[in-house]
């Protein structure tokens, strides 16, 4: 499983959320298979359901809180409001927060039909419990796509290619691993143009007042010409993580 | 999307459907740990099919767009020594995982035998085999590669 190399500390919350993760996602799939494939055998179908109990919730708590461990070490919070809460986010805790409710709705039918089951009922009972738990299997799989591909997030079309030209301030930015040095930290108000340089070992970007260049990959570099008001503005490179390690700055516009 | 996020999701989302067929695997050998009776062992047997469709659909699929995407993303390179231990231990948990398959094929095979025949209660000979320590220790050194590839792949030694 190829990922991007992230800031140290992160590497322990991701291992046990994808642990986690997993661990949800399997037994998911045992319980569906074992509920829908039983064929009437109460011993299957309790399988099925205490698969849900046993495996299921503890590592849905095992990914949740990991998950929010993440969120805290990656400094969501402190990101502008523009940058904050990506569609691939949301899905994520969308999935594992509506997902969770559910899982628990799932719970306590299949629980309530598993106690019927000593006098030959509940069946119907499992089997929403059984949809609940495909249900929630489909969403785990929209998740993993979610938060592994990032969709619109990190190829913003709001950069462009540009010389500077004569009126504009031109900003050269080297970016690495984990920081920024840019060739001023004050610039005049007006159009400005930073010609960004990956000379680090995985993609970054450059994101300032509300606009950004592409991922640029290692070696390779990238314009942006934005026309800047006075004031401090805030950059820093929107990959998860990356401005919790260091890569974020302000910028003093005269 | 660009393509390299498009092969990066599927990547995962094979990683994804392996790791959780094992751990589907894994609650189905438990059950079958306690289960000597000929109708329950082949309800199993049903049930661990999807999870062998789920890992045999995983093996592949995560090292060949793992592979393609250490060739296209210039940081890394297919020789990096992570990437590497990565495809030792996908090899091995190959093998041992295929070869827990021919185990756990002898308790299905002895069920529909003796289904066959009409017995479908219990039955000392299905109990022994659906306790297979073989199998066991093939199917436990194919998950503990499968989780060190997972640990090396977030930590990445030398990258």
């Amino acid at each position: 499983m190829l990922a991007a190399i992230r800031p140290a500390g992160q590497d322990f919350p991701v291992l046990l959320h994808i642990v986690g993760a997993t661990i949800v996602f399997g037994s998911l799939l045992a319980s569906a298979g074992s509920l829908a494939l039983a064929r009437g055998q109460v011993r299957i179908l309790r399988i099925g359901y205490f698969s849900l109990l046993f495996v299921a919730l503890p590592g849905w708590i095992l990914m949740r809180l990991s998950g929010e461990w993440i969120y805290r070490k990656q400094q969501w919070d402190d990101v502008p409001e523009q940058l904050r809460d990506p569609t691939w986010l949301r899905i994520g805790f969308g999935v594992a927060d509506w997902g969770g409710l559910l899982f628990l709705v799932g719970l306590l039918v299949g629980g309530i039909a598993i106690r019927r089951l000593r006098h030959g009922e509940g069946s119907g009972l499992l089997k929403v419990t059984m949809g609940i738990t495909i249900v929630l299997a489909i969403g785990y799989v929209v998740a993993v796509w979610a938060m592994t591909g990032k969709p619109n997030y990190g190829t913003t079309a709001s950069a462009q290619a540009a010389a500077p030209t004569a009126s504009a301030t031109a900003v050269s930015v080297s970016a690495s691993e984990f920081k920024f040095v840019l060739s001023t930290t004050s610039v005049p108000a007006g159009e400005t143009v930073f010609t960004v340089v990956n000379r680090g070992k995985v993609a970054h970007n450059f994101w300032i007042d509300g606009n950004a260049t592409p991922l640029i990959a290692p070696g390779k570099s990238a314009t942006l010409r934005v026309t800047l008001d006075a004031g401090r503005l805030m950059y820093m490179c929107t990959v998860p993580g990356h401005a919790a390690a260091g890569m974020k700055g302000s910028l003093t516009v005269r | 999307m660009s393509f390299q996020d498009w092969l990066f999701s599927f990547h995962l989302l094979f990683a994804a459907t392996l790791v959780g067929g094992l751990v589907m695997s894994w609650i189905v050998i438990v059950a079958l740990f306690s289960t000597n009776a000929v109708a329950e062992t082949l309800g199993f047997v049903r049930v661990a099919r999807i999870a062998n469709v789920a890992i045999l659909l995983g093996l592949p699929g995560t090292i060949a767009l793992g592979i393609w995407l250490a060739i296209l993303r210039p940081e890394f390179h297919p020789w990096d020594g992570w990437i590497i231990a990565a495809i030792v231990l996908w090899a091995i948990a190959t093998a041992a995982v295929l070869r827990s398959f021919v185990e756990y094929r002898k308790p299905a095979a002895k069920a529909r035998e003796l289904a066959a025949a009409g017995r479908l209660g219990a039955s000392d000979v299905l109990a022994t085999l659906n306790r297979t320590r073989t199998g066991l220790i093939f199917r436990a050194v194919g998950s503990v590669a499968i989780v060190l590839i997972v640990i090396d792949m977030i930590y990445k030694p030398g990258a």
